[in-house]
């Protein structure tokens, strides 16, 4: 039988089949969630940080698309061994560039992933009790899609329970 | 029976090249594509009779007005209602829903009083109800479905009650594409003093459906789903529940007459008669046109016969489908319990990717939840792809569609 690819470039099929940092990470300093409930994608961040404030480790689990794990898996490597003022420098659009560009209708794929790093981020901080001048008060864009639609699932699983109680 | 390749003649957009091969629409419970028929019908609506309804005495309001009032006629007719008093035209099922909720529900529903819905609903019949009952102070009930997304009419048996006032469900669902028994579900509705709110969407299109026979309440349903344009569709409801709900929008239309009382300084509002109490502002005149064009197309058709054909594609889609096992079907197998709705995954892989990977080859399908999430999380399914099918659609269709999903790699 004849094979015919995904329409993704050589690169996002590559960490695709073949994802870097995927599992869980048991010792993990800050776990952070991104999901998008409309889409059905999902991410779990896992980031071991020492008390330097540089990430050791980096992991992921993805309940997505292609370029969904190809995009995290590519973030968990640009940001091992870097500072967490560095990582939060990290934009969605320099993601779709490292995985040699994305469809346009994938663009949220790259979105989420530097939403879960930026939550995850923010979320190291405010379980330290401190705030860097480099972090901003305001969620970024990134955050905002990703909290956004993690309070939608949050919303509809809490629905979902109630109706299973009764 | 219907021949598909007669009727593609008459949709233009079959002439488009998506990525050079040939358009191959499968989303059609998402929308269908439109006819030469309705285009013609809405440019010649406003090349030649282009005027506002019920105003004016000169001859295009005339003729936009009889245009628009028949439009309504043709619509009741195509569902066995009584007239256009029972239709209101609305901008689809969606505004359908909210308008018997806010017109209805908002002065019926106390505290005490319970909706009861089923988990195969479409977000739109969920939200204008659960949005209400902030307000109101009523119970939402969910009635579930069964595996095969089937309503589970024991569920649904022991959630009714004296206390519920409105059941609301999918007559054929968006998902599954599984045909509920709505007369079934009426009767017991009316055994406990309840009305029964059908959400058509996905059966006026596809089936023939007689507001008398299935006895029901109020149905709602979209145009656009059955050939024609966007933004227009129709509620209708038992004359006599209509007389009694309170209007939904306050404007021009809807009103018969506005005095203002000196003494009191207040204005008192006498409304207008059915349907046009319902239908405040200008109406969207060129889409009920374009609407009564698709209505006649698809009455031309015979929606016998659009059934026919719908159950030949599913059931040869299924059966070429089952032949691979890396595609799972979800809902039932059985094509004369559903209508041309097939939901399925490709082991290993994203929906989304199934649906990019097709497009790259002009075969538009449809990934995701669906808007209607809760069955999904029934299912316990991250998301599925859908394919769903119309009178235009061909077995050499499904083979390319098959042939491809095969190859996927």
């Amino acid at each position: 039988m004849s094979r015919t690819p995904l329409p993704y470039n050589p690169k996002i099929l590559e960490l695709f089949r073949n994802p870097k940092n995927l599992g869980k990470m048991e010792d993990a300093t800050v776990t952070a969630v991104a999901g998008n409930p409309l889409c059905g994608d999902m991410i779990v961040f896992y980031l071991k940080i020492n008390s330097k404030d540089v990430i050791k480790n980096a992991s992921f689990e993805s309940f997505g698309c292609a370029a969904n794990i190809a995009t995290s898996s590519i973030v968990t490597e640009m940001i091992k061994g870097m500072k967490l003022e560095n990582a939060w420098k990290i934009s969605w659009k320099s993601v779709v560039e490292a995985v040699g560009g994305l469809p346009s209708v994938k663009f949220h794929c790259g979105i989420l992933a530097v939403g879960a790093l930026k939550r995850a981020i923010r979320t190291y901080y405010k379980n330290k009790g401190v705030s860097p001048d480099w972090l901003t008060k305001e969620p970024t864009f990134e955050e905002k899609q990703a909290l956004e639609e993690e309070e939608l699932a949050k919303i509809l699983s809490k629905r979902m329970k109630a109706e299973e109680e009764k | 029976m219907l021949d598909p390749h007669r009727i593609r003649e008459d949709f233009p957009i079959f002439k488009r090249k998506i990525n050079n091969y040939p358009l191959i629409y499968f989303d059609n419970a998402a929308t269908t594509q439109k006819p030469k028929q309705v285009i013609d019908a809405i440019k010649d609506f406003y090349e030649n009779h282009n005027a506002n309804v019920h105003r004016a005495v000169y001859t295009l309001s005339q003729e936009s007005s009889e245009l628009y009032e028949n439009a309504h006629e043709e619509v009741a007719k195509f569902i066995n209602a009584d007239g256009m008093e029972e239709i209101i035209f609305v901008r689809g099922t969606t505004e359908a829903i909210n308008l018997v909720a806010y017109a209805w529900g908002l002065h019926s529903l106390e505290s005490e009083n319970e909706v009861l819905v089923t988990l195969t609903e479409h977000h739109s019949n969920i939200v204008p109800w659960e949005n209400l009952s902030k307000i109101s102070r009523f119970q939402v009930k969910y009635a579930d479905v069964n595996n095969d997304g089937t309503l589970n009419y024991e569920s649904f048996e022991n959630a009714i009650s004296h206390k519920t006032k409105i059941v609301c469900l999918p007559h054929v669902s968006n998902v599954t594409g599984v045909i509920n028994d709505v007369k079934r579900v009426a009767e017991i509705a009316h055994d406990y003093g309840s009305l029964i709110l059908v959400d058509a969407a996905q059966s006026v299109p596809h089936l023939r459906v007689d507001v008398k026979d299935l006895d029901v309440d109020l149905l709602a349903f979209s145009g656009h789903k059955m050939l024609g344009p966007t933004g227009i569709g129709a509620l209708y409801g038992k004359r006599e529940i209509l007389e009694e709900m309170e209007p939904f929008h306050g404007g021009g239309s809807m009103i018969k007459e506005v005095t203002f009382n000196t003494m009191t300084k207040r204005c008192s509002i006498s409304l207008n008669d059915l349907p046009w109490k319902f239908e405040g502002g200008t109406p969207n005149i060129c889409g009920g046109v374009g609407l009564m064009a698709a209505v006649k197309y698809l009455k031309d058709v015979g929606m016998e016969n659009v059934k026919e054909h719908e159950k030949i594609l599913t059931e040869y889609a299924l059966r070429r489908m089952q032949e691979h096992e890396k595609i799972m079907i979800y809902g039932p197998k059985d094509a004369s319990l559903k209508c041309g709705i097939l939901p399925f995954n490709v082991e290993g892989l994203s929906s989304h990717d199934v649906a990019l990977f097709l497009d790259s080859y002009g075969i538009m399908i449809r990934s995701g939840f669906h808007c209607a999430q809760p069955l999904h999380e029934m299912f316990k399914l991250k998301s599925t792809a859908r394919a769903s099918f119309y009178i235009y659609n061909t077995r050499e269709e499904i083979d390319r569609f098959v042939t491809l999903l095969k190859e996927i790699e």
